[in-house]
């Protein structure tokens, strides 16, 4: 399984750097990948990889380096010209679309389909890389629609290794797929490089990383820190590559014990297809800390506690009055304020003033019989604008016009000091905002929490969870790994988040 | 692309506004100077008779306002239920002028706020639903008829023909309705509820407003409105047959459009619909005093109508594109 060809690798990547806004997502990079290889990306959140990803693959441009491919430096200026180089990228997301048959998604953007299309020839070729990736189920004609998220994202896979590419990148192909269906990808991945075709593969799953590559890069801090044969590496030789030597020291000391007030008792709560089983008692004041990466199930739990999952089942019982699943507006008046990790689509009314958007949800609370106190809803917008800490001038400004920072802060104050949360579930509190907004997040978080909230959040960022949670719960693969109570390790934490394909 | 990373946090980015008020200016100057220049216009009786020509549309326009902003874009079912509640108010007649004001109104609420509750609560989408619905109503009104005519049996309605001060009754109703829908939506919770669910829909989902309630009842108050201009119709025309709502639904949104409410919802007010309503009127009114068809008028108002949606939508783009 190893190399052949050596001496003329056919991708090398020399010295990629991008900076978005001045702020140095890669720093330098340099790797290669043989002919027949299969190469891993590994590093924790925020080392470089999907930036790395995006510009191997013409979705961005590098400030600095150079890709060469089959000893050619190529310029990626879109996915097209990526693709006319022979790169083939699977996505994170899913990028096929369900109205279509499986034969036509496979078809779409394919640069090879000919101006007349001759239809017999094209469904033989999808049946033969259907067939290769054991799915013989599948039918082409069927319609994508028809099949499970899993079958999508093998067709997804199947599309990218069908299109003879020269190199083919598969970014977290296995995210929200079973053992079993993975096992047909790492097959087909297998088969596509025996052909001589280059592999990246990008994963959190650290086991599956070092079964299936052949050589793995690990990234930390946008720069390229080591390159090891797979062979050679262990789980946790990896993970303390990918973390680095820099321990940070245990933040400051908490107090456990205390008698605490009854919080959220949840019980059994499942969601088909994202969530398996998932118990916890969250006692109010403290910080619960869900630790997953994507597809997880640990923002599943957050978003069926606020009764955004339709199909969501168990228990939970808030404060010993039971949470009604599935029901936003019943969640709500329960005491359950959700912050969702997609604050522009469906988080904030950004149109709207900064006061509108903090007193969003409890305008019953300042009105007399249905009418808006306009005086009262100026003071409550201002005293939760100072306590979030914003200049009371925003008040006036559409939250648009705020930085990412500045509008999660509003986002999170409008669930502060209201008079029914009890408590604060948020889902990637910190996405998209920068250092200084993040320290003042999470002293709002904390704040709330000793204010007698239940807080309880999701994230992959390690030190925001080892920062912020009193206990952290880790999950993988809709299922809990352990808990954590007090001061824990990171490397520990990574290991639960990433490590095999289902927990042991 | 970086609009929103400005490290200042809040930034000037609201130009398009000024552009959009110079717009609208450039506009009314356009439409003023012909209509000042024509002989008559600027009388009392004309003043009159504008009004009274928007006072019917405007009254279901303003109700329609709401329907707008709560983000459920427009209902094609209005001129189905303003008939069939023109024909519930004349054919109960005889018990009583009150009474059948009282059935009226509320076939016309209940008919719009079940349409809303489908559309709140079950997320179905609002042009379908009320095409579906307009057949429906129309159907079952050309059913329960027969097909003809309906005439009342008492002449009670008569009062509602009254012309207080030189004014049909309608345009004081309309100027009430019209006050009554801006401060509910201005000043009561639910009013503040309809323009956050307009806005995003998805983000008062998560944040547990309720969605579904505050649907319903702008279709409830849409319906109000609509019964009204109803009652209006049978009253005017002393019968009500099942093409009497006519062009009614159109020319309501055309109202709403022009007065620049959001067809996505989130913006807009009951006072700017009530000027959209009078601004159709008067250019209908100039164009009929200069003695142009009423293929004219009705080409001039579409033109009218894509002028304002184009401005409207450019304001609200630019600032975040």
């Amino acid at each position: 399984m190893s190399p052949s060809a050596t001496d003329s690798p056919p991708i090398r990547v020399e010295g990629l750097a991008r900076a978005f806004n001045g702020v140095p997502a890669v720093r330098e990079v340099s790797f290669t990948v043989g002919a027949g290889e299969i190469h891993a990306l590994c590093g924790h959140n925020g080392a470089g990889k999907s930036t790395v990803v995006k510009m191997l693959s013409g979705q961005l441009a590098p400030d600095r380096g150079r890709i060469v491919i089959g000893g050619e430096p190529v310029e990626l200026r879109s996915r097209q010209a990526a693709q006319r180089a022979g790169v083939a990228l699977v996505d994170q997301e899913l990028s096929v679309v369900p109205a279509l048959t499986v034969l036509d998604n496979m078809l779409l953007g394919d640069l090879d389909v000919p101006f007349v299309n001759r239809r017999r020839k094209a469904v033989a070729r999808c049946r033969r890389i259907l067939d290769d990736m054991g799915l013989e189920r599948i039918s082409p004609d069927q319609p994508l629609s028809a099949l499970g998220i899993g079958e999508r994202q093998l067709v997804e896979v199947a599309k990218a290794l069908g299109q003879n590419a020269r190199l083919v990148i598969l970014d977290e192909p296995t995210a929200t797929l079973s053992d079993a269906e993975s096992r047909h990808v790492f097959a087909a991945i297998r088969r596509v490089a025996a052909t001589g075709c280059s592999v990246i593969f990008v994963s959190h799953r650290l086991t599956e990383v070092l079964e299936l590559c052949d050589v793995v890069t690990v990234l930390r801090d946008g720069r390229d820190v080591a390159t090891h044969p797979a062979e050679d590496l262990t789980v946790d030789e990896l993970i303390t590559k990918m973390l680095g030597q820099t321990r940070r020291p245990p933040s400051a000391a908490r107090e456990p014990g205390r008698d605490r007030a009854p919080g959220l008792r949840i019980e059994h709560l499942r969601v088909p297809g994202r969530l398996a089983d998932f118990t916890l008692t969250a006692q109010a004041g403290r910080i619960h800390a869900l630790a997953g990466q994507l597809g997880s199930g640990a923002s599943d739990v957050l978003r069926a506690l606020a009764g955004l999952h339709p199909g969501a089942t168990g228990t939970a019982e808030l404060r010993g009055r039971p949470v009604a699943l599935g029901d936003p507006v019943g969640a709500a008046r329960g005491g359950i304020a959700f912050v969702s990790g997609d604050r522009k689509s469906e988080g904030l009314f950004l149109g709207k003033p900064t006061a509108w958007n903090l007193v969003a949800t409890r305008l019953p609370t300042l009105g007399r019989a249905g009418v808006v106190r306009t005086r009262r809803e100026r003071r409550t917008a201002r005293s939760l604008a100072e306590r979030s800490g914003l200049p009371e001038r925003w008040l006036d400004e559409p939250v648009v016009t705020l930085s990412g920072g500045n509008q999660q802060k509003v986002f999170v104050g409008r669930c502060l000091e209201h008079e029914n949360v009890r408590a604060l579930l948020l889902d990637e509190p910190t996405r998209g905002v920068d250092v200084g907004g993040r320290a003042e997040i999470h002293r709002l978080l904390r704040q709330a929490a000793d204010a007698g909230l239940v807080v309880m959040f999701a994230s992959t960022e390690l030190e925001e969870l080892l920062d912020l949670g009193d206990v952290i719960v880790t999950m993988r693969d809709g299922r809990t790994v352990r808990r954590y109570e007090g001061d824990t390790d990171g490397a520990l934490l990574l290991r639960d988040m990433t490590h095999g394909p289902g927990p042991s | 692309m970086n609009t929103a990373d400005d490290s200042e946090g809040a930034s000037r980015r609201w130009r398009p506004r000024a552009v959009a008020v110079g717009l609208a200016v450039l506009l009314l100057v356009l439409l003023l100077v012909p209509a000042v220049t024509t002989p008559r216009f600027l009388t009392l009786d004309n003043a009159r008779a504008i009004l009274a020509s928007a006072a019917f549309v405007g009254i279901t326009s303003v109700g329609a306002t709401m329907v707008m902003i709560a983000g459920s874009g427009v209902s094609l079912a209005t001129s189905q239920i303003a008939t069939v509640v023109a024909m519930l108010f004349l054919g109960p007649q005889h018990l009583g002028l009150w009474t059948a004001l009282l059935i009226a109104l509320a076939a016309g609420i209940a008919l719009s706020a079940a349409q809303g509750a489908v559309i709140g609560f079950w997320n179905a989408d609002p042009i379908v639903l009320t095409i579906a619905g307009g057949f429906a109503i129309g159907g079952a009104a050309t059913w329960f008829s027969g097909g003809s005519t309906v005439y009342p049996a008492a002449r009670g309605f008569d009062v509602l023909n009254a012309t207080p001060l030189g004014l049909p009754l309608a345009v004081y109703v309309l100027l009430a309705v019209t006050v009554l829908v801006e401060g509910t939506l201005r000043r009561t919770t639910a009013g503040r509820q309809m323009y956050l669910v307009g806005e995003n829909r998805a983000a008062a989902r998560a944040a547990g407003l309720p969605v579904g309630r505050v649907t319903v009842i702008a279709w409830a108050v849409s319906g109000a409105c609509v019964a009204l201009t109803g009652i209006f119709l049978a009253s005017f025309h002393t019968s009500a047959t099942v093409t009497l709502g006519g062009t009614l639904t159109l020319d309501a949104i055309a109202a709403v459009l022009v007065g620049g409410t959001a067809i996505s919802g989130g913006h807009g007010s009951a006072v700017r619909t009530l000027g959209g309503a009078v601004l159709i009127s008067v250019i209908s009114d100039v164009l009929l005093l200069r003695g142009y068809s009423t293929g004219v008028q009705i080409l001039v108002k579409g033109v009218l109508v894509l002028a304002v949606v184009v401005l409207v939508h450019v304001r609200a783009t630019r600032g975040r594109r």
